[in-house]
C-alpha cells in the first residue's frame, strides 16, 4: 500500500502525547483525537485509484476510549468536498450523531468540526463518513469502547471492507440503470445458455415469466476484500494455546461476510457492542454495519513441534473473493474456502416465493431472525456439490468432483446418524456446520423495557424494485415520507417485514433495540439487524433521547436510493448545528431524488441508433434516436417523459414528442395495422401513451399521436443469451420490427448485429455509459 | 457486404489478442511441496498453473518444485496457496483438512502437521441405544416396525436419496405384510383393514423406482394413510404430524416424524426446514 502523502504524522504524535497524558488522570478523562481527512491514491488491485485517507491511513485510525471518558474528536476536512463522521452504535447527544443535513450541516472543505460527547457505554463499535459514498473509498474505522475493567485477553480490532476500482458514483449510477456488468464480472449472468447447460431452462423461463432478472445475493462486483486494509496479513505474536478476541466490525458498503476459522470453532461473545452469552459456532455471517466479538483459540501443538498459524477467513457473501488474517507464527493452516453458489437453485427457490404481482409469499413459514436461510439452497457445502456439469471440464476436474460427491455423501450420513435425535431444536440440524443466527443470541442481563411506559407500535414493510434499483420502506423513499414522530418515555415497537428480494441490514442511530428472539427478558440488544426476504422481526426500544435519528438500510447504495426514515422526538430542543432546517431537509432529500444518466449509441453499417435516459425513483426522461446515413433510411428521434406507478413500477404513463424525416419514393405511403396512413416523410408530433412490463419482461407500449395515429409496440431488451451475449426484439403496429444481438466486451463497449425493418441489416460498435 | 467485411476485421482483430504469450517478468524459486505419486505431480502442477502467469515442475523424489512465475502479477505465496487449497501441504501453507481428504488414495502423503484438534470436532456427537430401545418398543406395539420402516423411507427422502428410499420402502412392504392383525386393537383393526391396501400400494411404488419425484408423490398418500393408522391408537413413542404448504406444487403435503424439528422429505436440502408440526400424537 503506498499512500501518496502521509498526512498528519504530526497529528499522530500529538495523539500519542495526549493519550500518555490522559492516562495520568483518572476521573472525567478527556480523550482527544485529531482526524485529518485527505484525498489519497491507493493501489489495492494493481491500479492506482483515488481514495480518502484519514491521518494518512485506510482504514481510519482505531479510536479507543474507556467507559466514562469524554471524547473530543476534531475533524479537519482537507478534502475539496464536504464530509461528516457518524459514530456507529454510540449513544450521544443528537447534534453529534454525524448525519449531514439531519443532525448537523456537512463539514465544509478546509474547516474543522468538533464532536464532543461522553462515552456512556462499552463495546465494539465503528465510525464512518455519512456523506455520499465516501464510506466506500476509505472512510471507516474501528471504535473500541473498553469497559472500566476489561477481561484480560489479547484483543485485535478488525474492520472488514471491500474495494472497487470503479468510482462509487459510477457504481451507483450503473446499479440504477440495471447494468449487468457486475454479474458478468462475477460470472453470475444466469443466461439462457447456462440455464440449458445446467438443466434449469424451466427455472429460467419461470423466473422471467415472473418479471425477475437474474438474482444474486449482492449487487456490486468488488476487486478486493480487506481486513484492516489488507487482503492478507499475519499476526505472528500469538502462540499455540492462546485465546484471542477479535473485535470485528463490517464496514463493507454493501457486502455481507462469512467468517470462518481454520483453527476450529469460534465463540461469539458480543454483538453490536453488547455482550451475549457465549455461543460456539463453526461460522457466522456478519451483516453490513454489524459488529461481533469472537474468541478464537490457536490450537496447541505437541511439545517441541513448530507452531502453526491459522487462517481467519473472511469471504464475501457472493463468494467471489476472500480476505485472510493468519493468527500465530509459522506455516499457515488454511481454512476450507466456501464453494461457489449454485445460482439456479436460488432462482428456483425465488420462483417459488414470488407471486405474479411481485409480492413475496412465505407460505405460512413465519420466517424470522435468520433461522431459516433460504439461500441455503445455493450453498454446496450444505446441500451437496453442484450438479455434475463440471464433469465435462477436464478429466482432472471430473475426478475431483466425483471425490467431492462421495465425500459429501459420507458426511451427510455421518451427520444424519449424528443427530437424528439431538439438536432437535436447532435449525442447524441439517448439517454438521453450526451457523450463528439471531435466535441463538442471549443477553446476560435483563433487557426488558420500562414496564409502565406507553407503547407505540410501528409496522414497516421493506420494499424494493430490483430492476430499477428503487429501495424503500412501505414504498416510500426518505424524501416521500414525513418524519415518524415519537415521544420521550414511550416504548417503541417496530414490526418489520421484508417484502423485497434482497436482505437488508437495518440500522437505528443513537439507540439499541431489543430483538424479540424467544429469549424473554434476556433478548439481545442490537443497533443493526439483518432482515432476509420474507422475514418478519420485532424490535423494541425505549425512547429516551431527543432530536432526529436516522433509521435506514446500511447497504450504502440502498440508503442513497432512499431506504430509510427519520425518527423525530416531539418537542425536541432546537439543534444548534442546524441553523436552517428547511435547507437541511432539502439537501437531505436530494440524495434519493437524484437523477441517474445512461446513454447508449450504436454506430452501425446501416445507421446510427441509440438512446439516452435520465431517471430517478419515479420519473423517466428518455430519448431514442435512429439516424440513417441517407434520406431514404430517414432520421427519427422519440422523446418520452414518464412517471412510474405502483410499487413494482411496471406501469409508466408518459407523454412524448416524435420527430421524423424520411424521403420515400413518390407518393409512397405506409399504412399501419389499423389502416391508418402515415407518410413519415416529415413528422413532428406530440404523443401520450403508457408502458407496461409484461411477464417475460416484455415491455408493451401503447401510444396515441396528435395526428390520430395509434401505435402499439412490444419490446424485449437484453435477453441474456449467454454470459456476454444479449438479444433485443421489437415489433409494432407500424409494421416495424427489429432484432439485435449484442456482445458485451467491456463495461462501455460491445458489438451489435441487428436487422431493422427501416434500415436493414447492420453491424456496429456499441458504446454505452 | 460491407458489413461482413467489418465483421471479419473485428474477428481478426480479436484473434490477435488471443495469440500465445510467455510468462513475463519471470522469477523462479525452488520450494518444498508434499506429495507422493505421479497423480500428485499432476495435481500440484495443475494447481500452480495459470496461463502466462505461473507454472511449476514438481519432483516426486525430492518433493521439490521449481516454480516459475510473473513477479508483477503474482507471488510465490499466492501460487503456494493455490497448491495448498488443492490439498498439498508446502513450506508456506497447509491444506485444509477436506482438501487433503479429497486427494486420490495414492496421494495420501504423510502429513507432518497434527490436525487432531480439527479431527476431533468432526466426530458425531454421540451415538446412543436407539436400536435397542426400539427393539423393545416393537414387542409392545405391533405397528412399530411399520413406523420404523416408514421413518427410514422418510429420512431417505429428506436426504433426496432415491436408492435408499427404494430399499427402505422394500423393508416397509415386508413390515406391512408382517403385521399380525390379531394384535391390533379393535378400532385400529378397522383402520388397518381400510388403509392396508393403500399403504402396500404406495410403499410398493416407492420401492420400484429410484425417481425421487415419483417417490415423493407416493410418499404423500402413504403419509396420509399412516397418519390415520397411527392416530387410531396411542403410539409407543411421540409422533409429530408435520405439514409443508409448498409441497406438491403448492397443494401442500404431510408426513409423520419421530422428531419435532422440521426436516422436509418433499424438498430435501432444497428447503429442508419448510413446514411446521400441526399435531403431536402421543
Amino acid at each position: 500500500m503506498d499512500f501518496g502523502k502521509i498526512a498528519g504524522v504530526k497529528a499522530i504524535f500529538s495523539i500519542i502525547i495526549l493519550l500518555l497524558f490522559s492516562n495520568l488522570g483518572q476521573a472525567q478523562k478527556i480523550v482527544r483525537y485529531d482526524l485529518y481527512v485527505k484525498d489519497t491514491t491507493v493501489n489495492f488491485s494493481g491500479k492506482p485509484r483515488r481514495a480518502i485517507a484519514v491521518n494518512g491511513q485506510i482504514p481510519m485510525p482505531t479510536l479507543t476510549f474507556t467507559e466514562g471518558d469524554t471524547a473530543e474528536i476534531y475533524v479537519h476536512n482537507e478534502l475539496k468536498e464536504e464530509t461528516s463522521l457518524h459514530w456507529h452504535g454510540l449513544f450521544l447527544p443528537n447534534q453529534y450523531d454525524g448525519v449531514p443535513n439531519l443532525t448537523q450541516m456537512p463539514i465544509k472543505p478546509h474547516t474543522t468540526h468538533l464532536y464532543r460527547f461522553a462515552i456512556i457505554q462499552n463495546g465494539t463499535h465503528w465510525y464512518h463518513s455519512h456523506t455520499g459514498l465516501q464510506e466506500q473509498i476509505g472512510m471507516y474505522g474501528s471504535m473500541i469502547l473498553n469497559k472500566k475493567k476489561e477481561p484480560v485477553i489479547p484483543t485485535v480490532p478488525i474492520i472488514l471492507s471491500e474495494w472497487t476500482d470503479m468510482n462509487p458514483k459510477n457504481v451507483h449510477r450503473m446499479l440504477h440503470n440495471a447494468s449487468d456488468w457486475f454479474a458478468i464480472k462475477k460470472g453470475t449472468t444466469q443466461s439462457y445458455s447456462e440455464a440449458i447447460r445446467q438443466g434449469y431452462l424451466k427455472t429460467k423461463v419461470a423466473n422471467e415469466w415472473k418479471r425477475m432478472t437474474a438474482m444474486d445475493v449482492s449487487d456490486v462486483y468488488y476487486n478486493q476484500f480487506l481486513i484492516n486494509g489488507k487482503n492478507e496479513s499475519q499476526l505472528a505474536q500469538f502462540k499455540p494455546g492462546d485465546k484471542v478476541r477479535l473485535r470485528i466490525s463490517n464496514a463493507g458498503a454493501s457486502t455481507y461476510f462469512w467468517l470462518t476459522y481454520a483453527g476450529g470453532k469460534m465463540t461469539v461473545v458480543a454483538n453490536d457492542g453488547n455482550d451475549v452469552e457465549p455461543v460456539i459456532v463453526d461460522r457466522l455471517i456478519i451483516a453490513v454495519s454489524e459488529t461481533y466479538d469472537v474468541i478464537v483459540t490457536i490450537p496447541q501443538v505437541n511439545p517441541g513441534a513448530k507452531p502453526t498459524a491459522y487462517e481467519f477467513l473472511v469471504t464475501s457473501e457472493d463468494r467471489t473473493r476472500s480476505a485472510s488474517l493468519y493468527l500465530g507464527e509459522g506455516v499457515k493452516q488454511l481454512a476450507t474456502p466456501l464453494p461457489r453458489l449454485n445460482y439456479f437453485e436460488g432462482m428456483k427457490m425465488m420462483n417459488g416465493m414470488m407471486k405474479m404481482d411481485g409480492n413475496l409469499d412465505d407460505r405460512g413459514m413465519n420466517m424470522s431472525l435468520n433461522q431459516m436461510d433460504m439461500n441455503l439452497v445455493m450453498y454446496p457445502e450444505i446441500t451437496g456439490p453442484l450438479p455434475s456439469k463440471k464433469m465435462k471440464e477436464t478429466s482432472q476436474q471430473g475426478k475431483k468432483d466425483n471425490m467431492e460427491g462421495m465425500k459429501m455423501d459420507n458426511k451427510k450420513q455421518l451427520t444424519e446418524s449424528g443427530h437424528t435425535d439431538h439438536n432437535r431444536y436447532n435449525s442447524n440440524a441439517l448439517s454438521a456446520i453450526t451457523t450463528l443466527n439471531y435466535a441463538m443470541l442471549k443477553s446476560p442481563v435483563n433487557t426488558s423495557l420500562p414496564k409502565n411506559a406507553p407503547v407505540k407500535e410501528l409496522r414497516f414493510v421493506l420494499t424494493g424494485n430490483m430492476n430499477r434499483y428503487v429501495w424503500s420502506m412501505d414504498n416510500k423513499v426518505v424524501s416521500e415520507r414525513d418524519k415518524i414522530l415519537i415521544k420521550k418515555g414511550q416504548n417503541i415497537r417496530m414490526i418489520i417485514y421484508n417484502n423485497s428480494m434482497m436482505r437488508h441490514p437495518m440500522h437505528l442511530h443513537g439507540h439499541d433495540f431489543r430483538v424479540l428472539n424467544g429469549q424473554g427478558e434476556n433478548a439481545p440488544m442490537k443497533n443493526s439487524i439483518d432482515i432476509m426476504p420474507m422475514e418478519t422481526d420485532t424490535l423494541e426500544f425505549a425512547a429516551t433521547e431527543s432530536g432526529d435519528w436516522f433509521f435506514h438500510c446500511h447497504i450504502l447504495y440502498h440508503m442513497m436510493s432512499g431506504m430509510g426514515a427519520v425518527f423525530s422526538y416531539e418537542n425536541s430542543p432546537v439543534n444548534p448545528e442546524i441553523p436552517n432546517p428547511r435547507l437541511a431537509q432539502r439537501k437531505l432529500f436530494a440524495d434519493d431524488r437524484e437523477f441517474h444518466f445512461m446513454a447508449e449509441n450504436d454506430v452501425a453499417t446501416n445507421g446510427n441508433d441509440g438512446e439516452a435516459m435520465l431517471q430517478n425513483t419515479r420519473w423517466n426522461i428518455g430519448t431514442e434516436w435512429r439516424l440513417g446515413y441517407n434520406d431514404y433510411h430517414g432520421y427519427e428521434v422519440e422523446t418520452h417523459v414518464g412517471r412510474y406507478l405502483g410499487k413494482m413500477q411496471w406501469l409508466m404513463p408518459f407523454i412524448g414528442f416524435d420527430w421524423r424525416y424520411r424521403k420515400m419514393g413518390m407518393d409512397e405511403v405506409e399504412t399501419n395495422l389499423f389502416g391508418q396512413r402515415n407518410t413519415k416523410d416529415k413528422r413532428s408530433i406530440l404523443s401520450a401513451g403508457v408502458n407496461y412490463t409484461l411477464p417475460m419482461l416484455v415491455s408493451a407500449q401503447a401510444e396515441i399521436f396528435t395526428d390520430g395515429n395509434v401505435r402499439f409496440q412490444l419490446e424485449r431488451m437484453d435477453i441474456p443469451v449467454s454470459k456476454r451475449l444479449r438479444m433485443n426484439l421489437m415489433v409494432n403496429t407500424d409494421k416495424e420490427y427489429m432484432a439485435a444481438l449484442k456482445y458485451i466486451f467491456t463495461k462501455n463497449a460491445g458489438v451489435t448485429a441487428h436487422y431493422d425493418s427501416d434500415m436493414g441489416f447492420g453491424v456496429g460498435l456499441t458504446m454505452n455509459y | 457486404m460491407k458489413s461482413i467485411k467489418i465483421l471479419i476485421a473485428v474477428v481478426l482483430l480479436l484473434s490477435s489478442f488471443l495469440s500465445p504469450a510467455e510468462i513475463k517478468n519471470t522469477s523462479t524459486e525452488n520450494v518444498k511441496i508434499s506429495g507422493s505419486c505421479a497423480l500428485c505431480k499432476e495435481g500440484i502442477e495443475a494447481a500452480a498453473f495459470q496461463k502466462n502467469i505461473s507454472r511449476a515442475s514438481w519432483d516426486k523424489d525430492t518433493k521439490m518444485a521449481l516454480v516459475t512465475y510473473d513477479n508483477k502479477k503474482t507471488s510465490i505465496d499466492a501460487v503456494l496457496k493455490k497448491v495448498a487449497l488443492a490439498g498439498y501441504d508446502n513450506q508456506s501453507y497447509l491444506a485444509p483438512a477436506d482438501a487433503y481428504a479429497k486427494l486420490a488414495d495414492c496421494c495420501n502423503y504423510e502429513r507432518t502437521v497434527k490436525n487432531e484438534v480439527l479431527a476431533e470436532k468432526k466426530m458425531p456427537e454421540h451415538q446412543h441405544g436407539a436400536v435397542a430401545s426400539s427393539q423393545k418398543a416393537a414387542d409392545a406395539d405391533p405397528l412399530q416396525p411399520v413406523l420404523e420402516a416408514y421413518y427410514a423411507v422418510k429420512d431417505a427422502l429428506v436426504n433426496s436419496d432415491g436408492n435408499a428410499a427404494s430399499s427402505n420402502a422394500t423393508r416397509l412392504v415386508k413390515a406391512i405384510k408382517a403385521v399380525k392383525m390379531e394384535q391390533l386393537g379393535s378400532q385400529q383393526h378397522l383402520i388397518w383393514m381400510k388403509v392396508m391396501k393403500d399403504l402396500d400400494f404406495d410403499a410398493d411404488h416407492i420401492s420400484e423406482t429410484k425417481d425421487i419425484g415419483h417417490q415423493r408423490d407416493h410418499f404423500s398418500s402413504l403419509s396420509d394413510s399412516m397418519y390415520q393408522l397411527i392416530k387410531s391408537a396411542k403410539p409407543s413413542e411421540t409422533v409429530y404430524y408435520q405439514h409443508c404448504p409448498m409441497a406438491k406444487e403448492g397443494k401442500g403435503a404431510n408426513w409423520l416424524s419421530q422428531i419435532p424439528a422440521i426436516k422436509n422429505p418433499y424438498f430435501g436440502a432444497q428447503m429442508l426446514t419448510c413446514g411446521k408440526t400441526t399435531e403431536t400424537i402421543k
